[in-house]
């Protein structure tokens, strides 16, 4: 077995070298040579942000209570270390061992963000690991890949042996066992992809043909034998509870971007916001109880020595039992000197109570996402919030002595205006102006604001996974428009905005298809890598690629997509039909609201996995039950 | 048995990679997975009281580490050593402790510190013709650099900083600077600033490798005298 000999002409080198290094607190050690699989989970971005990442902590705590199973983690090296690297000829490494990657049975990358795919052609490269899935024989590894982006795997179908559509907990011990069947019968590469073909939740690309049509779109997506079912459907984990989570995760040695204990409450969200992907994969909505979640706080905190608690869920003021819960968990952490952060909360006076207790730190700022700067848009989107439900919010939060509050929006929304991008900060205007004596009167400053716009893409597995994109230019002049609209009003609001070029891309590559394989390929080979750092992100370089492979990107981003078109994800199943996703659409083009999960169920097929909420019977759910 | 107690731990190989900052975090870390009755500072963002002797720069390794620690209650140097060590990765250890009867800050008594700086050479060298390069860059009464502060670069005489030097041959390949130098919080020399000096004043083309700390002092009237031994002066 080979190991990499790290010494200080390399590590001396290079920045926080103890991203490098491993042998933190609860890394599992075991003896290679004593387990049947080695399975490398591969974080496709540095090791700062990949050690904040939930899902890996849950799948590498998962995997080493096996017995037969080692799984070690890599991450993508910064570029100073690449360099170093290459330079010196060191293959990529796991961080327990120190193993080259090319020398494990799987490696497995997590899909975060669109932007890190040049990352998994530059690691598999790195590592020593043939880039494309056609090249690589028994002697190389399965690649395989999962996380949100899977949902749309064609873009990675020419890298990728297989992927994991869904929640990884219970389909990662049969992809193993299926591995340890063939890795005893001595057949080809091939008869392994067939047999986790089988496995629900697996798609193995390779295993389908794509027909297109002369103008570039689908004309069908087809099973290349009847080995492979025609559509594969997301798993998911039915019960939190009895789902493993880890309490003993690894504490990094230096600081990294949620660098806390998390706790999950749960999955899903029952809002339903058109725009978000996560509140439609993640369906049905399935909660973690809070008997069970304050054990874990408080073996977590045993076993890590972290003074910081995080919950963490897509919209924390929805988990259905949060006052008990937080008073029980509150009573431990000020007793244990543990700090709780409460992330996507609504402000209201309960949770601005809340906050107060639960944090000693400082009243620094309080974020708001109205996503929308008009009702109508708002109404579009089937954000159930409104001017007044935010201003009394507002003026709550400064009465309570925050005195700066963070609004996020988005920009190029389906049928937005220019009055709704004004709307943005208009918001802004009216909210410092209501506040205007409230601070005074608690003595307080008076009320900062920052707007902050992300520019919308448009997601698979949403209502909108058909509209266009706004182009570049149209996502520039709303952007200028909005920071001079306020830059001559007034001081106290600053506003920040994102690079359309980095967000067009996001969009061509999360809805697209195989054919996008080339240009991926063309542009890491290009020198892309980190494309979602906008140092190291060159739109040129995406470009070119796109030029060189005879494709457009806007046939991607910009292209308004018929109902009836087949989508290039059509066959991947996550339980949310079409046709609800359909009139969803037609929905928000009429502003019209679809309530929430909680208040009753609007069909959207999540309840095919007969789990969580769509159960809940003391709802007066019409389906379900 | 002490409500206080002033340690000396060491950092190996391992995590030698580790900023000083880190080493902080490190240490809040494992004290709170000790469950040891360590005391916090009263107000809105309590901390442990915890005072380290020297900040360990990136890069360093050390048999010879001091900190202070407070504790509500009173706890012997065998129990915190033995709880502490449980609960530190590998790569830095307790290695004893005694009681701290008297509060005073470990980090205004500590005055110097002795450092092995390994070192190499282009072309191979006598030993002892190294040293004579050293006894005579020892010389000088004036060794003027440029010093990195908050505030820009300024120059800087280093020569009251040094108070020996001499070069050996190391045990594998290349050579071993031992220094003598003055530490802590008003004049501390850097071992990496003293061989960028030597390398400009001698003119020898020096490639520094590891450098380790074996030893720091506090001074009480013009003698070195062991950390523990000042502990309750």
């Amino acid at each position: 077995m080979m190991r990499v000999k790290l010494d200080d002409t390399l590590l001396l080198q290079v920045e926080k070298p103890a991203k490098y290094i491993g042998n933190e607190w609860n890394m599992v050690k075991k003896d290679p040579e004593s387990v049947e699989v080695r399975f490398a989970f591969a974080f496709p971005d540095d090791y700062e942000i990949g050690m904040s990442h939930l899902g890996m902590k849950i799948l590498y705590h998962i995997l080493n209570r096996r017995e037969d199973t080692y799984c070690e983690r890599v991450f993508a090296p910064w570029v100073d270390m690449e360099r170093l690297m290459r330079e010196k000829g060191l293959p990529l490494y796991t961080l327990e061992t120190y193993t080259p990657i090319s020398e494990f049975d799987i490696i497995g990358f997590t899909l975060q963000y669109e932007m890190s795919y040049t990352n998994i052609l530059n690691m598999l490269d790195l590592g020593g690991v043939p880039v494309l899935a056609k090249d690589r024989n028994r002697s190389h590894p399965f690649v395989c890949a999962g996380g949100p982006c899977a949902v749309n795997p064609e873009p990675l179908a020419d890298f990728i042996d297989f992927f994991v559509i869904g929640e990884g907990e219970e389909v990662i011990h049969e992809i193993i066992d299926a591995y340890k069947d063939w890795k005893g019968s001595g057949q080809d590469r091939n008869a392994f992809l067939e047999l986790v073909a089988g496995i629900e939740g697996v798609y193995v690309p390779s295993m389908y043909e794509i027909v297109y049509y002369d103008d570039g779109t689908i004309m069908d997506i087809m099973p290349k034998s009847g080995k492979v079912p025609d559509t594969v459907r997301k798993r998911i984990v039915t019960d939190l509870d009895s789902a493993d989570f880890p309490d003993d995760i690894i504490v990094p040695y230096i600081g990294t971007v949620h660098d806390r204990i998390m706790l999950e409450l749960f999955r899903g969200c029952i809002r339903g916001c058109r725009f978000c992907q996560a509140g439609f994969i993640y369906r049905p909505v399935r909660e973690r109880s809070p008997e069970k979640l304050n054990e874990l706080a408080r073996s977590s905190v045993e076993k890590t020595g972290y003074d910081e608690i995080s919950l963490v869920s897509l919209s924390t003021s929805d988990y259905s039992a949060l006052p008990e819960f937080c008073d029980n968990l509150l009573e431990f952490s000020e007793k244990e000197r543990v700090n709780l952060s409460l992330p996507s909360l609504r402000v209201d006076n309960f949770s601005l109570g809340l906050m107060e207790r639960a944090s000693k730190v400082r009243k620094s700022g309080l974020t708001f996402a109205p996503e929308a700067g008009t009702q109508r848009l708002r109404d579009v989107i089937n954000k159930g919030i409104t001017d007044e439900d935010l201003k009394s919010s507002v003026q709550l939060a400064v009465a309570g002595g925050w005195n700066s509050v963070k609004l996020y929006f988005m920009i190029g929304l389906p049928t937005e205006t220019m009055q709704d991008v004004e709307g943005i900060a208009d918001l802004g205007f009216s909210l410092i102006e209501s506040c205007r004596g409230i601070a005074d009167k608690h003595g307080g400053r008076g009320l900062n604001i920052t707007l902050s716009t992300s520019n919308f893409v448009p997601k698979p597995f949403t209502p909108f996974q058909w509209e266009p994109m706004d182009s570049i230019e149209v996502l520039r002049e709303k952007q200028y428009h909005l920071k001079d609209l306020i830059r001559k009003r007034t001081r106290r609001i600053r506003y920040q905005y994102h690079d359309p070029e980095i967000s067009h891309m996001e969009a061509v590559l999360s809805r697209g298809d195989r054919r996008l394989g080339r240009v991926i390929h063309t542009a890491w080979k290009l020198g892309a890598r980190f494309d979602g750092w906008d140092e190291h992100f060159s739109f040129e370089r995406w470009q070119q690629a796109f030029e060189e492979n005879g494709l457009n990107s806007s046939f991607y981003a910009n292209r308004r997509r018929d109902f009836s078109e087949v989508l290039p994800w059509d066959h991947i199943d996550t339980g949310v039909n079409k046709g609800f996703l359909v009139r969803e659409c037609q929905k928000a083009y009429e502003g019209d609201l679809t309530r929430n999960c909680a208040n009753g169920c609007s069909n959207c097929g999540a309840s095919v996995y007969q789990a969580g909420i769509c159960f809940r019977k003391d709802k007066n759910n019409s389906q379900g039950g | 048995m002490a409500r206080a107690l002033r340690f000396r731990f060491s950092r190996d190989e391992r995590l030698k990679y580790l900023a000083h900052l880190d080493v902080l975090r490190l240490f809040e870390r494992a004290l709170k997975r000790s469950g040891l009755p360590v005391s916090y500072t009263q107000g809105f963002n309590p901390r442990q009281k915890i005072v380290f002797g020297l900040p360990m720069a990136l890069g360093l390794t050390s048999s010879a580490e001091y900190a202070d620690i407070e504790f509500d209650e009173d706890i012997t140097p065998e129990t915190f050593i033995s709880r502490l060590n449980q609960a530190l990765p590998d790569g830095i250890e307790v290695l004893d402790a005694v009681p701290l009867l008297k509060k005073g800050s470990i980090m205004s008594q500590i005055t110097s510190a002795k450092y092995e700086v390994s070192f190499d050479v282009p072309q191979i060298m006598d030993p002892d013709e190294i040293n004579g390069i050293v006894i005579s860059f020892m010389d000088n009464e004036d060794i003027t650099v440029m010093k990195k502060g908050k505030s820009g670069s300024k120059p800087v005489n280093i020569r009251p900083l040094i108070y020996s030097l001499s070069a050996r041959k190391a045990d594998g390949d290349g050579y071993v600077l031992d220094a003598f130098v003055s530490a802590g919080a008003e004049n501390n020399l850097r071992p990496d600033l003293l061989m960028k000096a030597l390398s400009q004043k001698t003119g020898l083309d020096l490639s520094v490798g590891s450098i380790h700390r074996r030893a720091m002092y506090a001074s009480t009237f013009n003698e070195w005298k062991d950390p523990f031994e000042v502990a309750n002066d």
